[in-house]
């Protein structure tokens, strides 16, 4: 239920009634206006908003993850890295020492508390925690997501809710397109962005005459994968014998992938990821389909690659950051992950680092937790300083331009050393994209920052 | 693709399938026909021993649950698949030996509604520890080493080499329990005891004992199916709970207590599933077994090679 402006929402009420349960409900019609000043962040400032204004002296950030599910196991590396960027905010270390807004204690001199919530994967669990994390923990802002589904429906949640998302990982067109919001920000590309920069080194190792046939995880991610990828390979004169959905969590694709190995393709995509992923391709390479044509997987990670083994080998796919980007900010990301918690970091940790810094800085930039502020702040801001070059966090969208690395998965025997996969190409941010009235973005309706 | 290899994939894919459901089914036949006990843990034992078959197999590392915050980080001692296949049958012969001395056995005389909830009961009880020690993750049990990989066979070409051992798995330990109910004393006592538990008493033959080697018989084959369809799909806590349900149906479609009704039932749901999904209809292919099951109960309701006579 979306809050009329000028209405006091359910929440507000509660909290208001809980500080001072005596007051009557009359007594509430002037408080909506003022928003109890004297909070920290601004307070007499701005209205009441959201979980705006942050009462005492700790602010708290809702992580909502997948620990369990398809893919738990990036949930579980995106907690870790949301924890080290907590621990950084508030005593220093890692990107904090190197973002000129961050002082390392806390965020506008509160202490960042965390709330955690399992989303199972599965969108309605995931909007029901953050639903949680919203109303009891007063959390001011949710960052999370590694399935596009639970991404989307947080994310609208939040726009109702007027508390700021920072989405993780979610590759989905519509997160920023036809599902996009104000209150939403996307440092992760997408399946669009995927496919401009996949098909150029397709056609490079492959030429450009090959059938092709998807199976496609059937929920808003993989629909655009296939979609997107579909488009950007036909340009290139590829032509698509079929595309198969798979239901998300299917553990056993022996029948889709002998359905794929009859279509005598020449190319099989996979557009599964996590646990999903790493199965779907080590039982095609089971299967020996990859003797008679190439595996591609548009989009995968480091542990997926690791749990793949031998059968990720020649294996193309966009990741969204890896350690072996070797840069001052990747750098320092990797050693501080690594000092913490004694293994090297995904991509989508990565991320969540990055998107909790931001929204952090941002806050600090605004001076205030007041969300239409803070989203003034990352609106059209520039940085370069997460690992991936120059990057701009577009207003039009709320969808990040910036580079995309192209990688291959390594053969088993140089896996030893650690490394899964080579990054092959850096897809410079020019050479993909789309403009504000194309593409996804043309479907894009941001809606209200809630102080019109 | 000819038509003759299109048909042939799609039946070993229905092999292979069905091969799970059908070790499971066996068992739960056998212990459902012979003791007339409804065991709802049958599930459990299949989760177990896909977990023991993981701890036995490999070392995973843990970041999940409580063992990890007690500091328990690795679990698994890395002792390969074939002690896996050969250890995992042994232990879950014995916790069955334990289930029907202290589970079982005070709920004969009782309705299947209690053994029900009784045996239900466990396996969620059993379930959840697991899940509170080590987590929800999902752990892929690695297939033995010289079994993975595709086999080049004649006309249908590239298969996975592990789904082709686990029909031959199946096969072998089927005909093995077959082979022991048909052609021997102890078989021989069981089915005596199924047809009429009070006139075997009478001629002085005790039940308790065979009865006790069933239930660990049924107990050790859901074992082995956890160690064998691990590899195939993903291990999680769940996978108890999922298989139970096609299980009962395969042995409901079969004809309770019928092994070879069993093994029929467990193919033909294995096959139809793989018709479903090469077919296009993937998204059916899990209600596509309870509409064949429905059908089948339909038409005959003591199922496919089930006698004529209710099992009460």
């Amino acid at each position: 239920m979306p809050s009329e402006r000028g209405s006091v929402s359910r929440r507000q009420l509660l909290k208001t009634a809980g500080a001072a349960s005596t007051i009557g409900l009359t007594g509430l019609a002037g408080c909506s206006g003022d928003g109890g000043g004297g909070g920290g962040g601004g307070g007499s400032e701005y209205p009441a908003l959201g979980n705006f204004p942050v009462e005492g002296d700790t602010v708290t950030f809702g992580f909502n993850v997948p620990t369990s599910g398809p893919y738990s196991s990036e949930g579980q590396d995106e907690l870790r890295a949301y924890n080290l960027a907590k621990d950084h905010l508030n005593n220093g270390g890692g990107w904090v020492d190197s973002f000129p807004d961050l002082s390392g204690d806390g965020v506008l001199g509160k202490t960042v508390e965390s709330v955690e919530g399992d989303t199972a994967t599965d969108a309605d669990t995931a909007r029901q925690s953050a639903q949680r994390m919203i109303n009891r923990d007063n959390a001011v802002m949710i960052s999370g997501g590694s399935s596009s589904a639970v991404a989307i429906a947080v994310q609208g949640l939040c726009q109702e809710e007027k508390v700021m998302f920072m989405a993780c990982l979610t590759h989905s067109n519509d997160t920023t397109g036809k599902d996009c919001a104000r209150y939403g920000f996307r440092e992760m590309f997408n399946a669009y962005m995927t496919g401009q920069a996949l098909a150029p080194v397709l056609e490079r190792e492959y030429g450009s005459d090959n059938q092709f046939y998807q199976l496609y995880a059937d929920y808003s991610w993989g629909q655009t994968v296939q979609e997107s990828m579909n488009q950007f390979l036909t340009e290139i004169g590829w032509e698509q014998i079929d595309s198969v959905p798979t239901p998300l969590g299917t553990s056993d694709f022996s029948s889709y992938l002998s359905e794929a190995a009859n279509s005598d393709a020449d190319v099989l995509l996979l557009d599964h990821y996590g646990l999903d992923g790493a199965n779907s391709v080590s039982q095609a390479v089971d299967a020996g389909l990859d003797e008679d044509m190439e595996i591609v997987v548009p989009l995968y990670n480091r542990p997926m690659a690791q749990a793949a083994g031998g059968a990720i080998e020649g294996v193309f796919g966009t990741i969204a950051w890896d350690s072996q980007i070797d840069n001052e900010p990747s750098n320092s990301f990797t050693q501080a992950f690594e000092e913490e918690y004694e293994r090297v970091p995904s991509g989508p940790a990565q991320l969540a680092y990055a998107q909790t810094l931001q929204y952090a800085a941002a806050v600090e930039r605004a001076e205030t937790f007041y969300p239409p502020e803070v989203i003034r702040e990352l609106e059209g801001y520039e940085y370069s300083n997460i690992g991936m070059g120059e990057e701009l966090m577009r207003a039009c969208d709320h969808q990040a331009q910036r580079a995309i690395p192209v990688a291959r998965g390594l053969p088993e025997s140089e896996q030893s050393s650690g490394n899964f996969i080579e990054i092959v190409e850096l897809t410079a941010r020019e050479d993909v994209g789309y403009s504000c009235d194309s593409g996804p973005a043309a479907e894009c309706e941001l809606g209200e920052y809630g102080d019109e | 693709m000819s038509l003759l290899s299109q048909v042939l994939t799609i039946l070993l894919n229905g092999l292979q399938q069905g091969a799970i459901y059908v070790l499971l089914a066996v068992g739960l036949s056998i212990i459902l026909g012979t003791l007339k006990f409804v065991n709802f843990a049958h599930g459990a034992l299949y989760l177990l021993g896909a977990y023991l078959g993981l701890f036995i197999t490999t070392e995973i590392q843990l970041t999940n649950g409580m063992l990890p915050e007690w500091g328990i980080t690795t679990f698994g001692i890395g002792l390969g698949f074939l002690a896996a296949l050969v250890v995992v049958p042994i232990v879950t012969f014995f916790v069955g030996l334990a289930m029907e001395r202290f589970v079982a056995q005070p709920f004969y005389d009782r309705p299947d509604t209690d053994q029900i909830l009784v045996t239900f009961g466990l396996a969620v009880i059993f379930q959840e520890a697991l899940r509170a020690l080590i987590g929800g993750d999902s752990q892929s049990l690695p297939q033995p080493g010289w079994a993975s990989g595709p086999i080049a066979l004649p006309i249908i070409g590239n298969f996975p080499r592990w789904r082709l051992g686990v029909i031959v798995i199946t096969a072998v330990l089927v005909l093995f329990v077959y082979a022991l109910v048909e052609y021997t004393d102890f078989g021989l006592i069981v089915r005596a005891g199924t047809m009429d538990s009070e006139m075997v008493r009478l001629l002085g033959i005790r039940l308790d004992r065979p009865y006790l080697v069933v239930f660990g018989i049924g107990a050790a084959l859901a074992g082995v199916a956890g160690v064998v369809g691990g590899p195939l799909a993903n291990v999680n806590p769940n996978i108890g709970t999922e298989q139970l349900v096609p299980a009962f149906l395969t042995v409901v479609i079969g004809g309770v207590g019928k092994i070879e009704g069993a093994v029929l039932a467990g193919l033909l749901l294995g096959t139809l599933q793989v018709v479903l999904i090469q077919t296009g209809f993937a998204a059916w292919n899990r209600v596509g077994i309870y509409v064949l099951a429905a059908l089948i109960l339909l038409v005959r309701p003591q199922g496919l090679l089930g006698s004529e006579v209710s099992v009460e």
